[in-house]
């Protein structure tokens, strides 16, 4: 088993790095009825950690009982009917569900399916709990279409039936959403939290960590602890004792990335730009979300490039990452940047050295 | 540069609309406008070039030829020019003579002026002429874009032709229409100043023939360079004389101001001959041809004028084929046509016993035919003329008769109901040839346009099929498509012909023949244009000359041309078509109409090519551009355009806002199009330089694809209950670790330690074989080294055969996909939920939920397990040492278990009972 998953804080009391909130998160579910929450934060800060600890407080360990489920529902929606095919984890008290997976028809998995799951089965109408949890996963993915059904189903069926938001950006929730919500902002756990974290499954596995290492791999992880501790599994995987020296491999598609940063840098041209495209494109075949691959390609594009430049590309970059929502084609956006950013470029180069 | 297209634009109108003020002014005007073609060659040459540059002192010794030629060039006006023209608009005879023409219309020489200063560079300053001015522009943005020049003539590419040195340069002469009759033409290699298209253009115009490879009856090779290809050679061999453009130039000009079309002139023309020179057959030719032509003008005259006031009939039924043998190509089809129906009684009417045999046999073996070929070349034509040659009676039905499914009920002679008559014309024995041949005549079903059956005619194509089947008398079926999906099911049951276009040649002989009868003056060469033109239609071909001949009766090159300019936009145009007219070099010149009808032809596939190849153009409007900085601009600005197209795509798809289509073709095609039309270069080694598919399309459906993968494996690793992370999680931070996890020990430790550590690593996150396969394929990066690279065959295959032994004594893991019915079945469920019991905690609660699934698994499947508690089966499940996801049904499911048991118990059931009874389960699924 992974250590990631291995060491996962099962309970709310053995959370480590949201301590805090973990406590809040346990009053609140022991001493009143729980309102609708939403878990907003970077990856790997510990969401989802915190949701399932939090299940578990609510429903003990049949929370842990989970089955995978997927289904194909039948939808009318208007004209004609729509199988949309979904995916659901759920034990008896509560049904865990990425309605963003289904791209463009999440409005119908809002109005019809949740809704279906909302209202149906009060369980336990006697007990003490008398209501059930929705996790709903990357609602900032669902269109805002669906969030507008989503709002009115919050209400309705509140009485026994509770929506758990998790998402990476409460910007792309809607107001409307925010304020049904007790929003709980998760924040990337620290260096040294993360060194800790490091240092705490090191000796458990018995292994030498030093503390330089450490500190490296949480610096290199981004702030992110689920990156932290799998990269210091791939480490163990591929060189053990540790070093200090130690290279920390890189994810494959960050690397490819890079890749692509220097080729832009390297030359800005047309057949340039056509080869970016074939390596944009392995990167899209690879399921690397399109936004992620803009956003680390101007991040690497930063990283190299003169300051007066650095707010223009910043510019371009979010202009093109916003059409990108808008459209559907996301090569066409993120080659449109790549142009752009070629033209650019190239002026200034012009411009600069003639 | 956008001055000055324009302005060529300017004129284009100007001179169209001269154009047709001379037509309506006068039915027979017989004097080209010697503009007009110049205009539309230089429309069509819109292809892609690339142009080499020659040294660029040939140049002089033509400017001074040029400064020889008679050519008178005058200042019009274009009133004057009106005012001249509809002088000439006398007798028909005179225009023989050419000396309408004597005065060429050399130049609207007004641009010239405002133009000017983009001239200077290597123009020489005495040319002027239309043409001229419109191939400079290109000539220019040519040069500017175009780096390498240098090498001389030759291919340098397949399908790239270099552009001519000196395009647009020089005055292209005006000469009598005949002045080239009887000669025929090869082109071979880049011309000094011509586009091969334009070349050929003029030579049409002037009556000459233009073929594509050199024979015995070739004239001429008209090349500038000796490029020692394969028609020079040949050319060599066959002696036939070589001609320089000037020389044809020459050629046509010396036969211009002559009253007389000929025999001096052509002695001049004739001089620039390069190599041989013996010139005495073509000259005699030439003037054959010329007087002959002239002469048959004078005599046609006539005869029109009487033809004319009789024929009132349409001419396609006029001059229909009334033999076979008049049916114009096709010839061998029709043939076979012929013996399959002489054939047909002997074969399928003679005797049941014989036919066994002889169905063996090729032809006859069918009991019906199918005609198919694009329209008017002639099948239902064919069709009847050979069943009437044989005697039959034709009975036709097509698509103006209702041909359903013959219904039972309805009884014969009720109106409409067709299909039933044809079904007792094909049963009825009193037809069959055989029962009393001499009384009756023999018949034949002509069921035409097949593929028309359709909508109203339900189940016409299977109720024909039965029909072939039974029938006593012979069936053709005609068709345009046979490859048509509602044919499918047909053609196993025809002998199959494909009709194919005649050649424009045999057409021509043909509309020669008419024409004649109509007493109309045309010349092959026109009508062989026209062939070309109507796409090998036949019928087309005829009903254009019936229009045309009713405004003029001498109809020339020209009047084909342009006629047929507008036609031509009526058929189908490919995307890819559309792509190269809208990139192309002329695209400048297109009009918005034509641009968003280019754009508009596939909406769907002409912006995913232009997408896909935007990038290869060498843009036009980057004149002088050394760095290649403006080019990125222009790149940069088509690819935010092509971005915006999509977004507005999304609004016409997601929203149905199909007003916006026209906006989405502008956005997505025209304004990049516009942007970067030019010359097209290759940007990878080896790549053909022609337009690529849309990549996107392919892309799109590979990704679709890995990411079902991708939610598999998330589905599996869900299962395991180990992780609950995300799909975008599970891919971006995983997967890197997940394939170390899967590879690295393979590569490093021994074999059987190694594939044992990772199929244990494979069962705790319940990963198949697939999802290896999908983790691996997920992480191959083009360029990379494949991430099983290292790892030894023998490793690979005992993994796959531990694997396999392994997952005998596994708990289905693909169970974890279970379907379960939708919602439809909602409300028992929810009613059952409720009935149940819950009168403990929730802990309680959920622990009884799963025994009460227990038991009805159990039950269901004559159970080993009894009832045990959630905890029991947790242990059990725990040491069958497969966390393998555990199946219950959901809690609605098993209120309602009875209903919706057979779902349940096929999967989720034996996944349940966990070892021994799920192994047959396992085997089934894998």
């Amino acid at each position: 088993m992974l250590w990631v998953d291995k060491y996962r804080p099962k309970t709310l009391d053995h959370i480590t790095v949201h301590e805090e909130i973990a406590q809040n998160l346990k009053k609140l579910v022991t001493e009143q009825d729980c309102p609708h929450l939403l878990f907003y934060g970077p990856p790997g800060s510990g969401k989802k950690t915190l949701i399932m600890a939090l299940l578990r407080q609510m429903f003990g360990v049949s929370a842990e009982k989970v089955k995978v489920e997927n289904r194909t529902w039948k939808v009318d929606a208007g004209s004609r009917s729509i199988d949309i095919e979904l995916t659901t984890l759920s034990s008896v008290n509560h049904i865990e569900l990425s309605p963003g997976d289904a791209g463009f028809q999440d409005r119908y998995i809002v109005q019809e399916i949740i809704k279906e799951m909302a209202k149906n089965r009060p369980i336990d109408t006697k007990g003490k709990k008398g209501f059930k949890v929705l996790v709903l996963n990357e609602v900032d993915k669902l269109s805002r279409e669906a969030q507008h059904s989503l709002r009115r189903t919050m209400e309705k069926y509140s009485s026994y039936c509770r929506l758990i938001l998790c998402c990476n950006s409460s910007s792309r929730v809607t107001e409307a959403i925010r304020s049904r919500c007790l929003n709980v902002r998760i924040n990337a756990p620290s260096e040294e939290q993360i060194v800790r974290t490091l240092e705490f499954i090191g000796k458990k596995e018995g292994l030498q960590l030093p503390s330089d290492f450490a500190a490296r791999i949480a610096e290199k992880s981004n702030r992110n602890l689920r990156r932290a501790i799998l990269s210091l599994e791939t480490c163990r995987v591929q060189q053990y004792p540790f070093s200090s020296k130690q290279t920390i491999p890189p994810m494959d598609w960050e690397e490819y990335i890079t890749e692509i940063a220097t080729d832009i840098m390297k030359e800005q041209s047309p057949k340039r730009l056509f080869q970016v495209r074939g390596k944009l494109y392995e990167l899209l075949i690879n399921c690397i979300p399109p936004e992620i691959i803009l956003k680390r390609l101007l991040y690497e594009l930063l990283r190299k490039l003169d300051a007066e430049l650095k707010l223009e590309v910043c510019h371009w970059a979010a202009y093109y990452e916003h059409r990108m929502r808008l459209g559907q084609k996301a090569i066409f956006h993120i080659e449109a940047f790549v142009a752009k950013f070629m033209s650019i470029y190239k002026g200034f180069l012009i411009a600069t050295f003639g | 540069m956008l001055i000055l297209q324009s302005d060529i634009r300017k004129w284009f109108m100007k001179s169209h609309d001269k154009s047709n003020a001379t037509n309506q002014a006068k039915p027979s005007p017989a004097k080209p406008d010697p503009e007009k073609p110049e205009a539309r060659g230089q429309e069509s040459s819109g292809r892609k070039k690339t142009s080499k540059y020659f040294a660029t002192d040939k140049n002089k010794p033509k400017d001074e030829k040029e400064a020889q030629a008679p050519p008178a060039k005058r200042k019009n006006p274009k009133d004057s020019e009106e005012s001249k023209k509809s002088a000439d608009n006398t007798p028909i005879k005179k225009s023989k003579s050419g000396s309408g023409r004597g005065i060429p219309l050399k130049s609207p020489d007004l641009e010239e002026s405002d133009e000017e200063d983009n001239d200077k560079d290597a123009v020489p300053p005495l040319k002027s002429g239309g043409r001229g001015r419109g191939g400079r522009g290109a000539s220019a943005q040519s040069s500017a874009g175009r780096g390498r020049g240098g090498g001389r003539g030759g291919f340098m590419n397949f399908g790239e032709r270099s552009e001519p040195p000196h395009k647009g340069e020089k005055d292209v002469p005006e000469g009598a229409p005949d002045c080239l009759a009887g000669l025929t033409f090869v082109i071979s290699g880049t011309l000094d100043s011509l586009e091969r298209e334009e070349a050929e253009d003029l030579i049409k115009r002037h009556g000459g023939r233009v073929t594509g490879s050199v024979s015995k009856k070739t004239n001429y090779l008209l090349c500038d360079e000796d490029i020692g290809g394969r028609k020079s050679a040949k050319a060599k061999e066959l002696g036939t004389k070589f001609l320089t453009e000037d020389g044809l130039f020459d050629m046509i000009r010396a036969s211009k101001p002559a009253k007389t079309p000929s025999q001096e002139d052509s002695k001049k023309m004739v001089k620039k001959v390069l190599p041989s020179e013996s010139k005495s057959p073509q000259k005699a030719g030439a003037k054959d041809a010329g007087s002959q032509s002239s002469g048959s003008a004078s005599t046609l005259v006539k005869p029109k004028a009487e033809s004319s006031l009789q024929s009132s009939s349409m001419w396609t039924e006029k001059y229909r084929p009334k033999v076979p043998n008049d049916i114009i190509g096709n010839q061998s089809l029709v043939k076979q046509l012929h013996d399959w129906l002489a054939h047909w009684n002997e074969q399928f009417l003679d005797s049941g016993n014989k036919k066994k045999g002889k169905k063996q046999n090729d032809t006859g073996a069918k009991k019906a035919v199918l005609l198919s070929g694009t329209p008017g070349i002639g099948k239902t034509t064919s069709a009847k003329l050979v069943s009437q040659m044989l005697g039959f009676q034709a009975i036709e039905v097509n698509a103006s008769d209702s041909r359903g499914k013959a219904d039972s009920k309805i009884v014969k002679g009720i109106s409409g109901s067709n299909a039933n008559s044809i079904k007792e014309l094909v049963t009825n024995k009193a037809m069959g040839a055989n029962m009393d041949r001499a009384k009756h005549s023999k018949t034949v079903l002509i069921m035409d346009e097949v593929d028309g059956m359709s909508a109203g005619d339900r189940g016409g194509v299977a109720d024909l099929i039965s029909s072939i089947k039974i029938s006593k008398i012979p069936i053709i079926c005609i068709c345009n498509d046979r490859y048509s999906q509602k044919l499918k099911s047909l053609v196993n049951y025809c002998l199959l012909l494909t009709f194919r276009k005649p050649t424009k040649q045999q057409m021509a002989k043909r509309l020669v023949q008419v024409a004649k009868a109509e007493g109309l003056q045309v010349n092959e060469i026109a009508l062989e244009e026209l062939a070309e033109r109507v796409n090998g239609d036949m019928r087309m071909a005829l009903n254009q000359l019936h229009y045309m001949s009713l405004s003029m009766s001498v109809i020339n090159y020209d009047d084909i041309r342009q006629r047929l300019l507008s036609s031509s936009k009526d058929e189908d145009i490919s995307p890819f078509t559309a792509v190269d007219k809208l990139f192309g070099f002329n695209a400048s010149k297109l009009k918005m109409d034509e641009r968003i009808n280019l754009s508009m032809s596939d909406p769907d596939l002409v912006p995913l090519l232009i997408q896909e190849n935007y990038i290869n153009y060498r843009p036009s409007l980057a004149s002088k551009d050394d760095n290649g900085l403006k080019r990125m601009k222009l790149i940069a600005s088509a690819a935010e355009s092509i971005a915006d197209g999509d977004i507005v795509n999304v609004q016409i798809r997601r929203y149905r806002q199909w007003q916006l289509s026209q906006a989405s073709s502008l956005a997505s095609s025209i304004i990049p199009a516009s942007l970067l039309h030019g010359q097209r270069e290759i940007l990878e080694q080896g790549e053909r330089n022609y337009n690529r598919f849309g990549g996107w399309l392919g892309k799109n459906s590979t990704m679709g694809k890995n990411l079902r993968l991708l939610e598999d494996l998330h589905v599996h690793i869900l299962a395991s209950r180990e992780s609950s992370s995300g799909r975008g999680t599970l891919r971006l931070e995983y997967l890197t670790h997940l394939l170390k996890q899967l590879t690295e020990p393979l590569r490093v430790l021994p074999k059987d330690e190694a594939v044992k550590k990772v199929i244990e690593f494979m069962n705790t996150y319940s990963i198949s074989q697939e999802d290896f396969d999908t983790i691996v394929e997920l992480s191959k990066f083009k360029g990379h080294p494949n991430p099983l690279d290292g790892i030894q065959p023998a490793v690979k295959s005992a993994l796959t055969k531990a694997y396999k032994e392994e997952s005998k004594s596994r708990m289905v893991r693909a169970a974890d996909l279970v379907t379960l019915p939708g919602p439809k079945k909602a409300p028992k469920k929810r009613i059952a939920a409720i009935l149940e019991p819950a009168d403990e905690g929730p802990e309680q609660g959920g622990g009884d939920a799963l025994e009460e699934s227990e038991e009805e698994n159990s039950s269901d499947t004559e159970e080993l397990e009894g009832t045990p508690t959630g905890e029991k089966l947790q242990s059990e499940l725990e040491s069958l040492n497969s966390k393998a996801m555990q199946v219950q049904l959901d809690l609605k499911g098993t209120g309602n278990s009875k209903a919706k048991k057979p779902a349940g118990r096929g999967k989720g059931a034996s996944a349940e009972k966990g070892g021994q009874a799920s192994r047959g389960g396992a085997k089934r699924k894998r």
